[in-house]
């Protein structure tokens, strides 16, 4: 099936009024795209615009209900994945779909036809080494996937997909898990692949800056149809998100400097352990001042999420004190911490931040059970936390259609400013936002943002935990780039150089003077 | 399924009402009755006359009503020392064992009052029913704290304790009541000591006042639940407990608290059962069946779905089958276990029909292609 040679700019994969309904629901509305040879075509689209949709019916995964697929203009019609592979597409899924407790050359030979009842390890560990010469990638094949970073992962995927003579590869949010080194090493990757006339897919949520750096034709879709289809060249982030939006979207927060105020919280010489028992944290001591916002920026799993869950009383520290307007609360209950002001929203918004079989209103309640104002004599003013609810809801125009619904049925934007209107409508002294966009598409995204800077302005104390360099950067007054349980340096956030804080959050201490 | 121009679909349900509930329960029963008549016909028994015999002994004779009464109060309570926990997510299977150590405190406190020594002994009822009682909520909640300790504090596998515990406890008793334990009663049978008259239960109507204990508890669960603070957490807690500990609910007092809570209502049911029920106030030498009965209340309360009233209509129906159905096995020469047959019949009816809970069976027109444009899916 596959062509015996395949010329620069030739069409190979193209999709003609593909039309996918599910029950209620036109997810894909006559989409028509081409991918050519040796070409980066990103696919563009907020959440719920159809992008999963149009991925799997690419990858077999779906069958569209109207409308062909052409490879190498010739129909083809995908029953399973098995098909789609075969014909030499690949996918690097977002979730990846690896081994954990197996090497990295068992999972890349994992279903390979060749590997049949007896492996030829060795053989196949030179072929995937001639892969990795050749297209730049850097992994010990011997490593258990386990032990593998993200970015790691992600590139045993890849490479299984080129193992199996992948000549189209769909890349599912392919930078949103990365340390900008690692972006910028995937990209210079992906480039080589494409001189040998590889097609590369990407498809794209929230990162549009990586959209201009990958791709030079952009595919954007909105509500299950082709909105525009532009060269990177011709167009703006702006622009691009315009047309996934379907409205004008503010990037950069305008920065706004409050009056800080006194000193709220005082973290001293902090020591923790993960649930693993590994020193997760490692001596880390800082403060947060009223109308402040103290970001950290970081790669997930660099003691984050621990320092986030000791300042919010849900892990006990091994050393250091951790101080609230002068108290010291280390040794004090979680409820504790709620109660003299800190309001956490947690990075695992399904299973942490929020109860799915509960309606939205016993969602509230979580933060209000205790609340005097809300719980008399042990008993709860269901009906005075319902109001409160449907008044949050409408406030921050939470899609649903009461209080009574429950929080599962919500999509990921809308409970996470469930989560945002809960625990910011107990007027916390100090929020501690952990990921709190992440996942999130452009326009919630920019909703969270300027509730953020609303809670600055009335002169709360801000933790911001993020991934994402560039909303650290606008949002914080001052970034603490953190990498394997430290801070890497304390430096303000309006100065601060996009690569100095991505080479800080990669493991370097800059000197004073660098600064 | 398609029939006609209408197709017959599963359709997941987003709520279920009370009366939704309801209606699919006694469905449920209905069905279960209707299939159960295959055994009778089986047995050359008519069905009707076969139902007739277990309901009007059940529920109308002068025999039966009283015995139905009284396995009633313990079912409901059994019911409640599981639904408490299960709200929490946790599984109390230890009932049979709390109503022993409850049984076992209850009598306790009989014998330090002299109760063994005499049948004719007058002693202060005022004082020892209170005392007893208090006995038997004290020991049976301290029996059920050990699980919900090791739970909250190591994480224990609260099934695995529980049920070793009704082991152990099993075994106190017979080394109490038999062979010259210290409550072994005078007859040498393997009775307990039987209570002096002047320290038994007093009954209202004939009933033990045991039964308005057991609906009280229906009321106060009722409002534990629906309205107090301590029951949000039980609760959230049940949902959740990584969300429960993020909002300050204690992961090691939760359960505790539904543990003890759950034990001492348990050993009210061995109260009730060896201390109020007319005619038996000892511990019987069969007692346990009544740790085997207390297994019922797993089923009321799966059933119920942790509803403490939706509680009361099912436990007094299996009350009144597990009474009636032995009666009517030998009023009509049925084989032995027709009467257990019954109840499995039933509680997998009960149990398969809470699919319906979930989902609903609807008709809709076949659609037309051009009517499915609504909304956006990801």
């Amino acid at each position: 099936m596959l062509p015996e040679s395949i010329k620069h700019g030739d069409t190979v994969l193209e999709a003609r009024g593909i039309t996918k309904r599910f029950p209620g629901v036109l997810a894909n509305d006559q989409i028509d795209f081409e991918i050519k040879a040796g070409e980066i075509h990103a696919i563009l689209g907020e959440n719920g615009a159809g992008k999963t949709t149009l991925m799997n019916i690419l990858f077999g995964l779906h069958q569209p209900d109207e409308g062909e697929l052409y490879l190498y203009g010739k129909k083809v019609n995908f029953k399973s994945p098995l098909d789609a592979i075969g014909l030499g597409i690949g996918m690097v899924h977002q979730n990846r779909k690896l081994i954990p407790a197996h090497t990295v050359i068992e999972n890349i030979i994992l279903g390979h036809p060749r590997a049949g009842a007896i492996l030829n390890l060795k053989r196949a560990g030179r072929e995937i080494t001639e892969l990795c010469d050749k297209y730049g990638f850097k992994i010990d094949l011997k490593a258990k996937v386990w032990q593998l970073s993200e970015g790691e992962k992600q590139v045993v995927e890849i490479l299984k997909a080129l193992y199996r003579g992948a000549k189209i590869l769909i890349l599912d949010e392919p930078t949103s898990a990365l340390a900008p080194p690692e972006i910028k090493r995937l990209l210079d990757s992906i480039r080589i692949m494409t001189v040998d006339e590889l097609a590369i897919v990407p498809f794209i949520t929230h990162k549009l800056p990586i959209v201009f750096e990958i791709s030079e034709r952009v595919t954007v879709l909105r509500r299950g149809r082709v909105s525009a289809r532009l060269a990177t060249t011709e167009t703006t982030q702006k622009g691009l998100a315009r047309e996934m939006v379907g409205r004008d979207v503010i990037f950069r927060m305008e920065q706004m400097t409050v009056e800080k105020g006194k000193s709220i919280l005082h973290a001293e010489n902090l020591v923790a352990f993960n649930d693993k028992g590994v020193l997760a944290l490692k001596d880390v001591s800082f403060s947060v001042q009223e109308g402040e916002i103290f970001g950290i920026a970081g790669v997930s799993g660099n003691g984050q999420q621990v320092l986030a869950e000791v300042l919010a009383g849900l892990r006990k520290p091994q050393g250091g004190k951790v101080i609230l307007d002068g108290a010291d609360i280390t040794h004090s209950s979680t409820l504790d911490f709620w109660m003299k002001g800190i309001g956490y929203i947690p990075s695992e918004r399904i299973d942490v931040g929020s109860i799915g079989e509960f309606s939205l209103a016993e969602n509230f309640t979580m933060n209000y059970y205790f609340d005097d104002r809300f719980s008399r004599g042990g008993i709860v003013d269901y009906k005075e936390i319902r109001r409160l609810t449907e008044q949050m809801i409408s406030e921050y125009d939470v899609a649903a259609p009461g209080p009574d619904t429950t929080a599962k049925s919500l999509s990921g934007g809308n409970l996470q400013k469930l989560i945002l209107a809960r625990v910011l409508s107990r007027k916390p002294r100090l929020l501690i936002a952990n990921l709190p966009t992440q996942g999130l598409d452009i326009g919630a995204t920019e909703f969270v943002q300027k509730k953020i800077m609303e809670a600055k302005k009335e002169k709360a104390g801000i933790l911001l935990i993020s991934e994402d360099l560039d909303e650290v950067l606008s949002l914080s007054d001052r970034v603490a780039p953190m990498y394997e349980g430290e801070f890497m340096g304390i430096i303000p956030g309006g100065e601060a150089r996009r690569e100095l804080v991505g080479a800080m959050m990669a493991g370097l201490k800059p000197k004073v003077e660098q600064l | 399924m398609k029939l006609g121009s209408f197709e017959v679909k599963l359709e997941k349900r987003v709520a279920l009402r009370g009366w939704e509930a309801t209606l699919i329960s006694i469905f449920a029963i209905l069905f279960a009755l209707v299939v159960f008549s295959y055994i009778f016909l089986r047995a050359g028994v008519d069905p009707l006359t076969g139902y007739k015999a277990i309901f009007s002994y059940a529920f109308t004779s002068s025999f039966g009503l009283p015995l139905t009464i009284n396995r009633f109060i313990f079912l409901l309570l059994c019911t409640y020392a599981f639904i408490i926990p299960m709200r929490a997510g946790l599984w109390n299977i230890g009932m049979a064992g709390q109503l022993y150590a409850g049984a076992l405190s209850a009598f306790a406190v009989a014998y330090a009052f002299g109760a063994k020594t005499s049948q004719n002994a007058v002693l202060p009822a005022g004082l020892v029913i209170p005392l007893m009682i208090a006995a038997a909520i004290l020991g049976s909640a301290a029996i059920g704290a050990i699980a919900g300790f090791l739970k909250g504090r190591f994480n224990t596998n609260e099934i695995v304790v529980t049920m070793m515990i009704n082991f152990i406890t099993y075994w106190v008793v017979a080394r109490m009541i038999k062979e010259g334990g210290l409550f072994m009663g005078a007859s040498g049978e393997g009775d307990g000591f039987k209570l002096p008259e002047s320290i038994y239960a007093p009954l209202i109507e004939g009933v033990p006042f045991t039964l308005f204990i057991a609906l009280g508890l229906a009321l106060l669960l009722f409002f534990l639940f629906a309205k107090t603070s301590i029951g949000y957490q039980i609760k959230a807690y049940g949902k959740s407990p990584a969300a429960a500990k993020y909002a300050g609910i204690s992961p090691f007092n939760i359960p505790l608290l539904v543990f003890i809570l759950g034990g001492l209502i348990a050993g009210l049911a061995g109260y009730h059962y060896f201390a109020a029920v007319p005619g038996v106030y000892k511990i019987t030498k069969n007692y346990g069946e009544f740790g085997d009965l207390a297994f019922y209340g797993i089923i009321c309360g799966l059933i119920s779905q942790g509803n403490s009233l939706a509680a009361i209509p099912i436990a007094l129906l299996f009350g009144g089958l597990t009474n009636g159905g032995r009666f009517a096995q030998g009023k009509l020469k049925l084989g032995f276990g027709i009467d257990y047959a019954l109840l499995g019949v039933l509680m997998i009816t009960l149990v398969a029909f809470q699919f319906f809970y979930r989902y609903r069976i609807v008709w809709v027109r076949t659609p037309g292609k051009e009517a499915s444009d609504v909304g956006i899916h990801g």
